[in-house]
């Protein structure tokens, strides 16, 4: 196999708070919030990578901080084998020509006092093409080429739809001709008959510019539709990565599992499938629970879940952070552990009752 | 830069509120005057006429005990009598100690208030916004250090500021030749115009923290837009960013702002006149501290320009309600709820 495009190898984003001039005075001590703890993966030229997770697990700070929009904590982001954080200026605005971004809310994405056609000619400003006929002719090539029409260049953004802001939005992210884009809930904001047209944009564009995708989403039926390998991201850390086939086929790891389970499906089958929601709330990542960050939540947790956290691999195919899929690991000589419905609270003393375990 | 949008909501609002039609009548009108100050007038504000000093406005009468020395008998006697002094259409809003007329000096006083007023609007716009507009976007450090010094401005009395560089720089002022009587147009008026060029440094620099403030409000806002992001993620530099993006998105309500900050400036600025500080005379707030004195026996030399600083600020105010209404709703409605 090729080089990888993308290649992030434990990235770490923390936010700090009690972090004023005041607090320093104080001597308080800095509280870390942990968004993105320990993150690796491989983004593969012409690939979709699915990033998934519920909404606060840190997928889009993952997006953000790899393409150095936040400062990141620690770890490194290498793109096309040039590392992304030791960029000069002028190594950074051509790392910007090549990765770009579309965001989630169509409606905030865009400038409300421009005009499409502004918005769409802006990379092309920002990168020195001053000729505004010329960017002008860019913006109308590219607004036909997200379905749109050239004639409506000069309208406002409040003037469009979302799914068609999210077009404008896409096409000031193909100004530039960039290899790689992050597509952070692209089309969540989106109704679902709207989403599908989206979707076989990118997907056609995919193809016509050789794009590379990491795709950040939290609806798995979106992911399924486009990508070639999934992410599941728990807490600030990848729980398990593979193909999309293998994750949605034979998820690994419980997180995944009970992901895939509490999918609402429409076969006819299925009407009535009680659900078996995760216990819990996610665990406020101020203060995420020792060892595996799942533990407190996950229906096979034992003791030595809180011992040491798993650890995966991004070599491999298919690779997913549990004790579970270790044969000889010390998990299945010790007890379970109970799990409690506030998913916040990690006391260590396990109340008695076990029923739940398994 | 005006969205359609803007526009019909300017329109709307237009037609729904009687108020905002008042107010630009009352503006335009003060603008006008202001303008054609040497053909409306219908005396030069300077001219002294002693005999006809402290004329009654129209509609009004005074009673004056005039005293004369008469020889009865061959003998000296002071008499005293009541003389009641009737309103004069030569003098519509009477005249002041000095004789000079009153209507005369109201409408020549509108030249300095509006340019007191527009000019410490601008120039305090010129400060406040980049300051706020810096600091809100780059908080942190910078932004703790403007704001404090900010602060600190705003804790100081303005009308002790204004002493202060009174004081510090003495009166600066620029006397511009009226175009109009430059032209032969309206002869026997004063012939330039007087622009206070201390009180405008002074009511801008006490006034730009609001809009330093309201900046910086904005900018904090609009930097947390994805659209500011995007353009980060397509190698803007910060100077493009917060021209480009924050400051047009900004404008609003700074603007907004600007309308209700010139009618607190013309008030300053009368403060100031009243003090002596603008260098002119020809001013309401310096008609306003000449009255004081005879408010028993005159009371509409300091009557009369105190009604045109109303007017004119009801008239600003009402602007900046009309304004405020319809932009604010439109960029309102327009945004959608942050991810």
């Amino acid at each position: 196999m090729t080089d990888p495009l993308v290649r992030v190898e434990d990235l770490r984003k923390y936010y700090f708070e009690q972090d004023t001039l005041v607090d320093r005075m104080l001597g308080r001590e800095q509280q870390s919030v942990k968004a993105v703890d320990g993150v690796s993966f491989d983004i593969h030229r012409g690939e979709t990578l699915g990033l998934v997770g519920e909404s606060g697990c840190g997928k889009s700070t993952t997006g953000e901080t790899l393409l150095a929009l936040r400062e990141a904590t620690g770890g490194s982001v290498g793109f096309d084998g040039t590392d992304v954080f030791g960029m000069g200026r002028a190594e950074l605005k051509s790392f910007r020509r090549r990765a770009q971004v579309v965001f989630q809310d169509p409606f905030s994405s865009l400038d409300p006092r421009l005009t499409v056609g502004d918005i769409i000619g802006e990379p092309l400003l920002i990168h020195g093409q001053s000729d505004s006929a010329g960017r002008r002719e860019r913006a109308k090539e590219l607004l036909e080429r997200v379905g749109l029409s050239a004639g409506q260049v000069d309208r406002y953004p409040h003037e469009f739809s979302g799914g068609q802001r999210q077009r404008v939005g896409i096409a000031r992210a193909l100004a530039l001709e960039p290899e790689f884009v992050v597509l952070d809930e692209p089309v969540s904001a989106l109704d679902v008959s709207v989403q599908a047209q989206v979707l076989n944009l990118l997907e056609d564009l995919q193809e016509e510019f050789g794009l590379t995708y990491l795709f950040i989403a939290h609806d798995l039926s979106v992911v399924r539709h486009i990508c070639d390998r999934v992410a599941v991201m728990y807490l600030g850390e990848i729980v398990e990565i593979g193909t999309t086939d293998d994750i949605f086929d034979d998820p690994q790891h419980p997180y995944t599992q009970a992901l895939l389970d509490s999918v609402p499906r429409a076969a006819t089958s299925e009407h009535g499938r009680r659900v078996d929601a995760l216990a819990g709330d996610v665990p406020s990542p101020r203060n995420p629970p020792q060892g595996c960050h799942f533990h407190t939540r996950c229906p096979h947790a034992r003791e030595a879940c809180r011992a040491e956290p798993p650890a995966y691999d991004v070599s491999e195919g298919h690779e997913a952070a549990c004790f579970r899929l270790d044969d000889d690991h010390a998990y299945w000589e010790s007890d379970p552990i109970a799990q409690n419905a506030t998913g916040e609270d990690t006391s260590e003393h396990a109340p008695e009752s076990t029923s739940e375990a398994d | 830069m005006v969205s359609p949008r803007t526009v019909r909501n300017l329109k709307r609002e237009w037609r729904d509120n009687w108020l905002a039609k008042v107010g630009v009548v009352l503006v335009v009108a003060m603008v006008l005057v202001a303008v054609f100050a040497p053909f409306i007038a219908p005396y030069n504000p300077r001219s002294q006429s002693l005999d006809d000093n402290r004329l009654p406005p129209m509609g009004f009468s005074k009673t004056e005990n005039q005293t004369s020395s008469e020889f009865v008998d061959g003998e000296a006697q002071v008499v005293s009598e009541e003389v009641t002094i009737n309103a004069t259409w030569d003098h519509p809003l009477g005249t002041n100690q000095l004789g000079q007329d009153m209507l005369s000096r109201v409408i020549y006083g509108a030249r300095t208030s509006l340019l007191v007023g527009f000019f410490g609007t601008l120039f305090a716009m010129l400060i406040g916004v980049p300051i706020g507009l810096v600091a809100g976007y780059s908080r942190g450090r910078v932004d703790d250090a403007l704001m404090r010094f900010a602060d600190v401005m705003l804790a100081f009395p303005s009308l002790v500021l204004a002493v202060a560089l009174v004081g510090l720089w003495g009166r600066a002022t620029f006397r511009i030749p009226d175009p109009f009587v430059a032209l032969g147009l309206a002869p026997g008026m004063p012939g330039s115009v007087v622009i206070p060029g201390t009180v405008i440094a002074v009511v801008a620099l006490v006034t730009w923290v609001w809009f330093a403030r309201v900046a910086r409000g904005e900018a904090l806002s609009v930097r947390e837009e994805e659209y500011v992001k995007a353009a980060r993620s397509l190698g803007a530099s910060d100077r493009f960013v917060v021209w480009k993006h924050v400051l047009p998105n900004s404008l609003t309500p700074i603007l907004v702002l600007g309308t209700i900050q010139i009618a607190a400036i013309i008030l300053l600025e009368s403060a100031l006149s009243f003090l002596g500080f603008s260098g002119t005379t020809l001013s309401w707030g310096f008609d306003i501290a000449q009255g004081r004195d005879d408010l028993a026996t005159a009371w509409w030399v300091a009557t009369i320009p105190g009604l045109a600083i109303v007017l004119t600020v009801i008239g600003i105010n009402l602007v900046g309600d009309w304004l405020r209404d319809a932009l604010d709703p439109g960029l309102g409605g327009e945004g959608g709820s942050g991810a």
